[in-house]
């Protein structure tokens, strides 16, 4: 298993899948604090149609172009979904669900009329959206990593601003910050690293990558910074390992046993969380119990003592 | 910090009118406070009472009306404003202790990009001691109950270092402690020379504890000092018949409400 | 402040929105099935893949008017027939497909069709002894690899066109033995042309297991990235093994197909150049689908010619 190290193709896809955990368990956070964990879902599935026009706009298969048109739509459809909450009375949860449904059905039109029109060369389309991690080169290598660069240094130099916003959206209107902007700012850097996550992983299971590390570190620590770190690193496990175990084995995709990793990291963490983990709770409840248990005896004995003293007999 | 040696008062509102989906909340509320003055807005349940506070503050929009903070219009004015929202507003099992809600007080003068240090953490501990929570500190909130997050939120307030602050309903479901210590805190502040408007729900308090009082259903049924406004007559026009009053030993007709939904 | 509608006609409304939904996707079922085909005189035909829309043409003449659903560059394997197809294969007097699983989203509808009117494997002639199995118990349908394999499937075409329109007969027979000596031609010129590849480069590599029928046929090894249907998907193990092999063997060129996107090779190949050996895309070759309407390369003999030069040039 050194190879990993080694092996050029391996180590892209090593890298690609650490920094790619990286990006989504840090911007993840945020997401999961806010409430809005399956906005990762949404986007994945909105950037369909922002694909397909840009094949249909340029007639070229480009890995690049794909993603600007991904970012776009993913972008106007955080403006759609900021919208519809801020000027109706529907909420984040049915707004995203309305954005989804409406971008990816217009994406599918699209994609069929592409598939039955003579565009040549239109296959691949589908597979921008199924992920594919095994086939990460070293240009992806430096994508993820300006890709992560980007989100960190943002997120750190933001930190207090989307700390506020998370926690009291509307105190940090009344000292004066854009919340508005601030949100939206946030939104298009999940739509970045969902983005980038679609080639790894898909559609589908990008966000299980947002959601699954940022839960995973709420159970290990109380403080949001440790908590952002610890989801990014998170992150980068579940990316290794993933590579690790597809790498021995033939037919295994590299990109879904990265989420399922994640998902263990996550039971463990269910399990293993020092304050609010099950087993940590068990253990408190059952001493709690025994230390009551003494308590009650401890009394009793002071009882039948202080009523023997009376009688003026030993207990 | 602009000093008031302009004369102006330091709150203005005029003609705030705010409607939810059509439908009036609050109507054409017009008033000007003094400062120095703990003021109360009393009303009964949907008066519109942190409607109101929300239109002034700008978190809710409104259909009309204008605000002044010493003369000028409220959104240059911010620094000089502090705010203690309703608890419920927040998640509290946000991932944070008591001491880094209360430096989030301080992020306005920050302004983007720098971090809170020492001089912002001081000043956290300073706030906290005044509330009576030094030593929650570094708790995590969601292990705080009720009226220690009610103090945090204070705290939070106190570290703006403001001139005109407002607070909805800061006395809801505390302990009795718990209000002693933020009504000592209030008075400290007017001491200050500070101005605090207080949407309130205990009319039995009224009295002792404001200065000035206004009474709120949708519209601005009175306003002015509480002698002289908080009166029975007012109180029936502002509850609408659903106040029954009851002699008590010592003061004459203390209000309480006794039947109804008020 | 405006006023509300009264409730009456809120509901009206209401009610005639619930029933204008289903009537329009009643009548849109409905009215669709006319015009798809424009000469009501000939004999209406619709295929999948563009091989057999070829063929179809070439033996039915002008007796037959030929549509095809997938064009150039569509993967049969993940084609999903839409609204307009339905349409034309409800207007198809005969509906010819490729069978073994090819198109494998539309078995049902098949079915369906198979009950009103003949739909016809084209490869249903073929002996199962000619068949490449897969590992899975189905057989791998890229049978159009193998010319004399096609030529099976021509002579299927020819009959069946002859059962649906015997009067036409002589004209279809003529026509399939001129296209049918013309695929012997192909087939040795394929055969001959392979052979002048020296023994040891000749291994063709492609991103997905196309062209065993091919490898067989004219004897140059083939290996692909991903299994026999590009539904499936592969993972880094596959990536190296392939890379590996490329490095080991000194394979001077791989081929991408129209039909598959090429980041999957690209990838075997900035591996293998990292470890020293340079590979190059040795071209473009037709897999599941052929070139443009028009070209050379948008019939089946073209096409078929098109991937053999091409593989020639780049391994000599």
């Amino acid at each position: 298993m050194l190879n990993l190290f080694t092996d050029p193709n391996l180590q892209w896809i090593l890298l690609g899948s650490i920094l790619l955990g990286i990006s989504t368990g840090v911007i993840g956070t945020f997401a999961y604090l806010r409430k809005q964990s399956l906005i990762g879902d949404t986007l994945a599935h909105a950037a369909l149609p922002g694909i397909c026009i840009a094949f249909m706009l340029t007639e070229v298969k480009s890995v690049g172009l794909f993603m600007i048109g991904a970012i776009v739509a993913g972008m106007i459809a955080t403006v759609g979904i900021s919208w519809i909450t801020r000027f109706s009375r529907i909420k984040q949860d049915a707004a995203m669900g309305i954005v989804l449904s409406v971008f990816f059905g217009l994406g599918i039109v699209l994609l069929t009329q592409i598939q039955h029109s003579s565009y040549g060369n239109q296959s691949g389309l589908d597979k921008f959206l199924f992920g594919q991690a095994a086939s990460m080169t070293s240009k992806d290598v430096y994508t993820m990593t300006s890709v992560a660069i980007v989100l960190i240094v943002v997120c750190a130099l933001l930190f207090k601003e989307f700390k506020l916003i998370s926690f009291d959206p509307g105190y940090a209107r009344g000292l004066g910050f854009s919340v508005a902007t601030l949100e939206q700012l946030l939104l298009w850097l999940v739509t970045i690293a969902v983005v980038v996550g679609i080639q790894a992983v898909g559609v589908v299971l990008v966000a299980a990558l947002l959601i699954t590390p940022a839960v995973s570190a709420r159970y290990w620590t109380d403080r949001l910074g440790v908590m952002t770190v610890l989801s990014g690193l998170f992150g980068a496990l579940s990316g290794a390992i993933g590579t690790w175990v597809s790498a021995g084995t033939a037919q295994l995709p590299t990109g879904p046993l990265s989420v399922l990793t994640a998902t263990a990291v996550f039971v463990g963490s269910v399990l293993f969380g020092p304050r609010r983990g099950v087993i940590a709770k068990l253990l408190r409840r059952s001493s709690a119990k025994r230390e009551w248990a003494a308590e009650n005896a401890k009394q009793a004995g002071a009882r039948v003592n202080a009523s023997a003293k009376e009688r003026g007999v030993s207990a | 910090m602009v000093a008031n040696n302009s004369g102006f008062a330091p709150l203005t509102v005029t003609n705030i009118t705010v409607a939810y989906q059509k439908k009036p909340v609050v109507r054409n509320v017009s008033f000007e406070a003094t400062e120095g003055e703990l003021i109360g807005i009393i009303g009964p349940n949907g008066a519109g009472k942190s409607t109101l506070i929300k239109a002034i503050l700008g978190l809710q929009p409104s259909l009309s009306g204008e605000t002044l903070v010493y003369g000028q219009p409220y959104k240059l004015q911010r620094k000089l404003v502090g705010y203690v929202p309703q608890r419920e507003s927040v998640d509290w099992d946000f991932p944070t202790n008591a001491l880094d809600v209360v430096m989030m007080g301080r992020y306005g003068r920050l302004g983007l990009f720098r971090r809170p240090g020492a001089k912002e953490k001081a000043i956290g501990m300073e706030c906290l001691e005044k509330v009576g929570m030094a030593d929650f500190a570094s708790r995590q909130i969601s292990q705080l109950s009720g009226g220690q997050q009610q103090r945090v939120f204070l705290a939070r307030a106190l570290a703006q270092d403001a001139t005109l602050y407002f607070m909805d309903e800061p006395f809801a479901g505390v302990d009795a402690a718990t209000e002693k210590a933020i009504i000592q805190l209030l008075n400290e502040l007017k001491r200050q020379g500070k101005t605090v408007l207080v949407v309130h729900h205990d009319l039995a308090t009224v009295e002792q504890y404001f200065d000035s009082v206004m009474l709120l259903n949708g519209e601005l049924i009175a306003y002015g000092p509480t002698a002289s406004t908080f009166t029975e007559e007012n109180l029936q026009k502002a509850y609408g018949g659903r106040l029954t009053f009851i002699q008590s030993r010592g003061s004459v007709d203390e209000p309480a409400l006794i039947a109804g939904r008020g | 402040m405006k006023r509300r509608l009264p409730s009456s006609i809120k509901r009206f409304i209401m009610t005639l929105l619930f029933l204008v939904v289903p009537v329009t996707a009643v009548v849109s079922g409905c009215g669709a099935g006319s015009g798809a085909f424009k000469d009501e005189g000939k004999l209406h035909i619709t295929t999948t893949i563009g091989m057999i829309s070829d063929v179809a043409k070439e033996v039915g003449g002008d007796r037959v008017e030929v549509i095809g659903l997938m064009g150039p560059g569509v993967d049969p394997h993940l084609y999903k027939a839409s609204q307009g197809d339905i349409a034309k294969l409800e207007d198809a007097k005969i509906i010819l497909y490729g069978g073994l699983h090819l198109e494998g989203k539309m078995t049902e509808i098949f079915e369906k069709m198979g009950k009103k009117k003949p739909v016809v494997p084209v490869t249903k002639n073929i002996l199962e002894s000619s068949l490449r199995e897969t590992g899975d118990g189905t057989h791998d349908p890229h049978v159009w690899f193998n010319v004399r394999l096609w030529m099976s499937a021509t002579e299927t075409i020819r009959d069946t066109l002859i059962e649906n329109d015997p009067a036409h007969e002589a004209g279809y027979r003529e026509r399939a033995e001129a296209y049918l000596a013309k695929l012997e031609e192909l087939d040795r010129y394929a055969r001959e042309q392979i052979a002048l590849i020296p023994e040891q480069g000749r291994v063709m590599v492609t991103a997905h297991d196309a062209f065993g029928y091919f490898g067989d046929a004219y004897d140059i090894q083939v290996v692909g990235l991903q299994g026999i249907s590009t539904a499936a998907e592969y993972g880094s193990k596959d990536v190296t093994a392939l890379r590996d092999m490329l490095v080991e063997r000194k394979i001077k060129a791989v081929f991408v197909e129209s039909s598959v996107p090429k980041k999957s090779i690209e990838a075997v190949i900035e591996g293998a150049k990292k470890l020293g050996h340079e590979v190059k895309i040795g071209g473009e070759l037709f897999s599941d689908a052929m070139g443009q309407d028009g070209t050379p390369e948008g019939t089946y003999i073209g096409m078929v010619r098109h991937n053999v030069d091409t593989i020639v040039k780049a391994l000599s």
